[in-house]
């Protein structure tokens, strides 16, 4: 089942392509990273499927319908973020919830439930400027899901938090995630985006550079290397160009067109005490790093 | 146009703005400082009473009464009436003698020739104020009007002589204008709609300052971003300026009431509202005006007021609308001199002077109907035009955060369509 498909989607302001005939599905259920660096179109992206903007080309269907009849099912914590900082926070909540057509009662309810979901039940009289940076993040949180929407778009839910409140957050994500919700998650945080996200679309002017399962595109970006630990390694190894030692593991790059399966099997042939063996990991900010900085240069 | 979410928008707008201390205050304001007026004004009435009866007394024959020599003989016996104050001395010696003594303040030294001179000395110690002073007081006056005529006119008459005259004032009013009220109704037919006028500017400026600082509030906050995803930005700016503008009626209300209360009791207010006979078409065409000036002007300062990246510059920028509607106050003697006159018509159709300039011209005189009509399509063709306007420039200014449109920009958005709107949105810039 598709949650969000968008389909040729492009937006200029002025003489600047903000997005360039984007195309990309989201599953219904699945964490999706939309990434991209600063000024590469991911909030323009997201505006438009929140009907915030209106695309100048391409089409958008949330759940199936167009963006300005999902508007209820969707919910959004965006970048630029705040909140009414004269209001009480449960009257902060109740309204946004009506504004998503929740009946006041349900809304009160949800709100209330919500809150003390968060350990938060005591804020609820609380004014908004009241409370903490940190409080505040978590309420606005809540916010986005106070009217209980199918797809919840969160921009950059991580920026400014402390570890603590982090792990909170990515808590949170976890049980949406484990509820069957459809999220989409902007960060620039490649550790978070690879603990929770499925899949990923990476942007950069407006354009898809990288898009699918996040394994698929690891393995993609592997460097042709394998990790080992191992005991004392031979000076030969077929198949083995260089060999690094780093923080008590080597790092074997292999010579091109060698397999790693190879290079196992030369070193089990060679009755190397090995400990682990491992085709090396590439961290997602690498390869960020290489699709956008590659397009760059 | 989602007419539920817009309901949401104007009750939150209501109901979060009149709990605000500073709407409490001003609201509250002009009763409590009334109030303090009349107690002000009730206090030094009291004391002002007090100062008329000293006076009154300094100019009106002392406690210690006056001595009386009578040779003409209408004055003896003197009247059981008067018998405390005025005192027979059958000689001008024993009266001066009673004068210097200080036992009488003066005496009248009544010659026999009086009834065809009117001659009568007057003996005092002090200076000839007191002469004329015992002269002028009423008491003294009556004296002689009573004792020339006791008994030989009737007591009616009598009391006629002595106190001619009991004086309520009237003012004068034109024949003939249908109002049969009296006094009150044509000033009344002119206040009714120049307060209405006022109030109608009020209203905008009150409720065009709350609008601003609602908006101003939420571009800061950045809660507009998760507002605007819920509704659209020309609903979110319907509700502020329905909400608000009730806000801004029931300020303008409360302050009308407790004035009106204050300046002689709504009840009065209202007896002569009867009686001057408003004609229903002013009434009616009064409210018209109303409701679509504050429309128009409220949905233009929206989208003006939302392009200031805070409340402030909101306001500076949404200050123009509120001169337009203070022109026709600020040529009120134009309008007064000739209520028809070109310039005056040619304010009742431009959309943004006509609400006040017809509110002022609807009692003044006899406004022909092409006028009428002419000014209300203006107004209702400039509702859409306004909103057109108004939510385009809303759209923009909402979501763009620190930076303001340059004027050429604000020009563009106004005149482009689809992608050239959206084009100058300066919050998209950053991603």
């Amino acid at each position: 089942m598709v949650a969000i498909e968008v389909d040729g989607l492009t937006k200029r302001f002025g003489d600047v392509v903000a997005v360039d005939d984007l195309s990309f599905q989201v599953a219904r259920g699945e964490v999706f990273g939309l990434l991209g660096p600063n000024g590469a179109g991911k909030t323009t992206t997201i505006r438009i499927i929140m009907d915030i903007l209106t695309p100048d080309a391409g089409s958008v269907l949330v759940l199936g319908q167009p963006p300005a009849r999902a508007k209820a099912a969707v919910g959004y914590l965006p970048e630029e973020r705040g909140l009414y900082r004269n209001l009480r926070v449960l009257e902060t909540l109740v309204y946004l919830a009506e504004l998503k057509g929740v009946p006041r009662t349900a809304a009160r309810e949800r709100a209330t439930f919500l809150l003390e979901s968060i350990q938060a039940g005591d804020w609820a009289q609380r004014k908004v400027r009241e409370l903490s940076k940190g409080m505040q993040q978590r309420i606005q949180f809540v916010a986005s899901l106070v009217h209980d929407p199918e797809v919840v778009f969160l921009d950059e839910p991580f920026q400014g938090l402390d570890p603590l409140n982090v792990e909170r957050v990515k808590d949170a994500i976890g049980a949406l995630h484990r509820d069957g919700k459809t999220i989409v998650l902007s960060t620039h945080q490649m550790n978070l985006v690879e603990a929770l996200c499925d899949r990923i679309l990476l942007i950069d002017h407006g354009r898809a550079v990288l898009y699918g399962r996040l394994e698929e595109i690891k393995r993609q970006y592997a460097p042709n290397a394998v990790r080992v630990r191992a005991g004392e390694l031979p000076a030969h190894i077929p198949g083995v160009a260089e060999v690094a030692l780093e923080q008590g593991a080597y790092n074997l790059n292999l010579a091109d067109g060698a397999r790693p399966q190879d290079v196992l099997k030369a070193l089990v042939d060679r009755a190397v005490d090995l400990q682990s063996f491992e085709v090396a990991p590439v961290p997602l900010g690498d390869i960020f790093v290489a699709a956008v900085g590659g397009r760059e240069g | 146009m989602d007419w539920r979410r817009m309901w949401v928008v104007a009750r939150h707008e209501f109901t979060t703005n009149v709990r605000r201390p500073g709407f409490i205050i001003m609201t509250l304001a002009v009763p409590v400082i009334g109030a303090a007026v009349l107690a002000f004004g009730a206090f030094f009435g009291s004391q002002a009473e007090l100062l008329g009866q000293f006076l009154e007394q300094q100019f009106d024959v002392g406690p210690e009464g006056i001595g009386v020599v009578d040779r003409s003989g209408f004055f003896s016996p003197i009247l059981p009436e008067y018998e405390e104050r005025f005192h027979p001395y059958s000689t001008e010696a024993e009266a001066e003698a009673a004068v210097l003594a200080e036992e009488v303040s003066a005496a009248l030294l009544i010659g026999e020739d009086y009834l065809e001179t009117g001659s009568v000395v007057v003996v005092s110690k002090g200076s000839g104020f007191s002469s004329a002073v015992v002269a002028d007081s009423p008491t003294v006056r009556a004296f002689f009007a009573d004792h020339l005529l006791a008994g030989r006119v009737e007591a009616e008459l009598q009391e006629r002589v002595s106190d001619p005259m009991n004086i309520t004032s009237r003012v004068a009013s034109l024949e003939g204008e249908g109002a049969s009220g009296g006094e009150g109704s044509i000033a009344f037919n002119f206040i009714v709609p120049y307060v209405a006028g006022l109030l109608l500017v009020s209203t905008i400026f009150v409720s065009s300052g709350y609008l601003l600082q609602s908006v101003g509030e939420e571009k800061e906050s950045r809660v507009v971003e998760i507002v605007v995803s819920s509704v659209r930005p020309a609903e979110l700016m319907a509700g502020k300026v329905a909400g608000l503008g009730v806000l801004g009626l029931l300020q303008m209300l409360v302050w009308a009431g407790s004035m009106a209360a204050f300046s002689g009791g709504a009840a009065a207010i209202w007896q002569m509202a009867g009686a001057a006979a408003l004609p229903a078409r002013v009434l009616v065409l009064g409210a018209v005006y109303y409701l679509l000036g504050y429309t128009v002007y409220a949905i233009l300062m929206a989208g003006i007021g939302a392009l200031g990246t805070n409340m402030q510059e909101g306001q500076k920028l949404a200050g123009i609308f509120s001169v337009f509607a203070a022109i026709p106050y600020m040529l009120s003697t134009v309008f007064l001199a000739d209520p028809n006159a070109t310039l005056v018509r040619v304010f009742s159709i431009f959309p943004l002077t006509a609400p006040t300039t017809m509110l002022m011209r609807l009692p003044l005189a006899e406004v022909p109907w092409t006028d009428i009509v002419a000014s209300i399509v203006s107004l209702l063709l400039s509702v859409p035009a306004a909103l057109w306007v108004g939510s385009r420039l809303f759209e923009v200014g909402v979501l763009a955060y620190g930076k303001r449109p340059t004027l050429r920009e604000i020009w563009l958005i106004i005149r482009g369509r689809g992608a050239t709107v959206k084009r100058h949105r300066p919050g998209e810039e950053r991603n």
